[in-house]
């Protein structure tokens, strides 16, 4: 078994008299895809944005890559290798793939130049990231705008992996996305971990998206830990059994 | 059945169609042919239309409506608008035109006080902007009446400054012709054709489809005979003028910085989502702050050039109070040219096209005899027929339009 790059311990976070977290703990391994699911309030968000660094845990441990992660904020933990791709995908429709790839770090010539934007290299950065992860078909100079879901989806993920991190966490890729369309995104997820990198995925599609594309799964109820589960050996409708409470915690991962 | 479920995910073409270049960097293609038309349609009303001498007024008219409208794009493609340009032309020039006649300060350090100082107030009123989080709509709408009132503090008694010979008059009265004149064309058009040729350079050397014919000779060949065209031209009236050369110039400089820089990305990318502009890291406020500045420092220039051209500033700098038709006219040719007023959709060439048809408009129908209340009412259904194409063509290239 690898070993975790991304561990969290006994992670609690209450606003006010809500408890959203309570001792959580999860562990990401590299090369392996783990959902994060749970009815609505569980603590999924409240948990990627701990990982993200933009909620600070009231108590519990931050490792990463066996390190102890302190006063972590986005910036540092972005900087560490940890890329978080939120629900609204942070998109300009306005302009294309290119552009929104590499917004805000935009290669660009001398100052006398007027920092012209040198395009050239970065359509061929983004052309090979693409290519990697078998995102070819995805047209460069057309704006974002103009595409399906999917393939926003799937460009605020490419986004997120153009720097080479090493984990990479999904709020709810599929959930404005048709059937198709997630199965585009699965591949995509499934691909991010055949090239070694470690993914969390939240979703609500447990039958489909959870069961066909991630190794394990990690089930919150009320912000705690409600069992763990080897995404092989389980069937949807236990997995949605322990969301809701019809079971004790269980532990069937391997 | 998975196939037909999938199937327009993995049709969607790759290649984009007409209508979606229309959409984007071919925008400024239907207003251009609309222009033509407009041209076409005044030469067959009036003999004297077409004559080099009256396209020579029709041009140095539209010039600073122009450079006003120039400055606005930036402004607008951010998703703010600034209503004080027309008085923060009108103070500046009042300014300039006090600064040489008060205090003998040279004409070029006037100029560039004046230009500052536009610059200046532009920031000034997005600083505040961007600090209390207040509509831009109100701020410049006020910060243009606080103008209007230091713009006639600043008049003597007489509420006029004559600029007749103090030299400033020289600025939109000058004419460049002959050698001279084409060399100017012939650096304009090399400039132009670098900034292709490196383009196609680099994505050449780092293995990207790149035509030359179409991204090379072809612009570059349009921009060439369109300069010659206008050389020619106005040749056998009295050469170039200078507000044209200078209209030209910013207006390849704003190009350049709007389409090729990073600053120009930018903002794009706050007029359609300030909230992941902010997320990818870009300083959204400080970019604001610039664009204003940048209208600010045209509608300067923009006032500064017409107290040339009119031999001095008046109570009706500007515009007059509230902006008046220069306002409405630089607002209106920035948006005829296909500037969005919600941010993040139009180019810079748009305010080229946008002031040569307001231009085009009012002077053709002077010259057809028609009364200044029909010039007003084509100009609205104009405006008004332009934005409705520009929104039409939007929602044929995308689902986002």
């Amino acid at each position: 078994m690898t070993e975790p790059i991304l561990r969290l311990r006994g992670i609690t976070k209450h606003f006010g008299p809500v408890k959203a977290l309570t001792d959580v703990s999860l562990d990401l391994e590299p090369g392996k895809v783990v959902a994060l699911v749970g009815d609505n309030g569980a603590g999924k968000s409240t948990l990627v944005k701990v990982m993200a660094g933009a909620h600070r845990p009231d108590s519990g441990e931050y490792l990463f890559e066996g390190h102890k992660v302190e006063g972590a904020t986005p910036a540092s933990v972005s900087d560490m290798g940890v890329q978080t791709v939120y629900q609204d995908l942070a998109l300009c429709n306005n302009l294309d793939a290119v552009q929104n790839l590499f917004l805000g770090r935009e290669m660009t010539g001398p100052w006398w130049t007027g920092f012209r934007v040198t395009r050239a290299h970065a359509e061929k950065k983004a052309k090979d990231v693409l290519r990697r992860m078998r995102l070819d078909s995805i047209s460069l100079s057309r704006n974002v705008g103009a595409m399906s879901g999917g393939q926003r989806q799937n460009i605020a993920i490419a986004r997120s992996i153009l720097w080479e991190p090493k984990v990479v966490l999904l709020d709810e890729p599929t959930a404005a996305l048709s059937h198709s369309a997630s199965e585009q995104v699965g591949n995509l997820v499934r691909e991010l971990a055949s090239h070694g990198l470690a993914v969390l995925v939240i979703s609500h599609d447990i039958h489909h998206f959870v069961l066909d594309n991630t190794d394990r799964i990690e089930v919150l109820r009320l912000g705690r830990n409600a069992g763990s589960f080897n995404s092989r050996d389980v069937t949807g409708e236990q997995v949605v059994n322990v969301m809701v409470g019809g079971n004790e915690a269980v532990n069937m991962a391997g | 059945m998975a196939n037909t479920a999938t199937a327009p995910e993995i049709t969607l073409p790759a290649r984009r169609g007409l209508t979606e270049r229309l959409g984007n960097e071919l925008r400024f293609v239907p207003v251009a042919l609309g222009l033509v038309a407009l041209l076409i349609f005044f030469s067959f009303q009036s003999d004297v239309f077409l004559t080099s001498r009256n396209l020579n007024n029709l041009l140095i008219q539209s010039t600073v409506t122009g450079i006003i409208a120039l400055g606005l794009v930036f402004v607008l493609l951010t998703g703010e608008i600034d209503l004080s340009v027309a008085a923060t032309s009108g103070v500046a020039a009042v300014f300039m035109a006090k600064m040489v006649v008060d205090t003998g300060l040279p004409i070029p350090l006037a100029i560039l006080l004046g230009v500052g100082i536009g610059m200046l107030i532009g920031a000034s009123s997005a600083r505040w902007i961007t600090l209390i989080g207040v509509p831009s709509f109100v701020v410049t709408l006020g910060v243009g009446l606080l103008l209007n009132g230091v713009q006639l503090l600043l008049l003597p008694n007489t509420g006029r400054y004559n600029l007749l010979n103090t030299g400033v008059e020289k600025l939109a009265a000058t004419y460049v012709s002959g050698p001279a004149a084409w060399a100017l064309v012939l650096v304009a058009s090399t400039l132009f054709a670098l900034i292709r040729l490196t383009t196609f350079r680099s994505r050449r050397s780092a293995g990207l489809p790149a035509s030359l014919g179409g991204g090379v000779i072809l612009p570059v060949a349009i921009v060439g005979v369109v300069l010659i065209a206008l050389l020619m031209f106005l040749e056998n009236q009295r050469g170039l003028p200078m507000p044209v050369i200078l209209f030209i110039g910013l207006l390849g400089v704003m190009c350049y910085i709007a389409h090729e820089t990073r600053f120009g990305t930018y903002l794009y990318a706050i007029g359609d989502n300030a909230e992941a502009a902010r997320r990818a890291g870009i300083k959204v406020d400080r970019i604001k702050i610039t664009a204003f500045a940048i209208a600010g420092g045209m509608a300067a220039f923009g006032g500064i050039l017409s107290a040339s051209r009119i031999l001095g500033v008046s109570v009706s700098s500007g515009g007059g109070v509230g902006g008046g038709a220069l306002l409405l006219e630089s607002i209106a040719a920035a948006v005829i040219g296909g500037v969005s007023l919600f941010g993040g959709r139009g180019m810079v060439i748009g305010a080229l096209f946008g002031a040569l048809i307001i231009g085009t408009v009012s002077n053709g129908l002077n010259l057809m005899g028609v009364a200044n209340e029909a010039r007003l009412i084509v100009t609205g259904l104009l405006l008004v027929l332009a934005v409705s194409i520009d929104r039409g063509i939007e929602k044929l290239a995308g689902p986002a339009g």
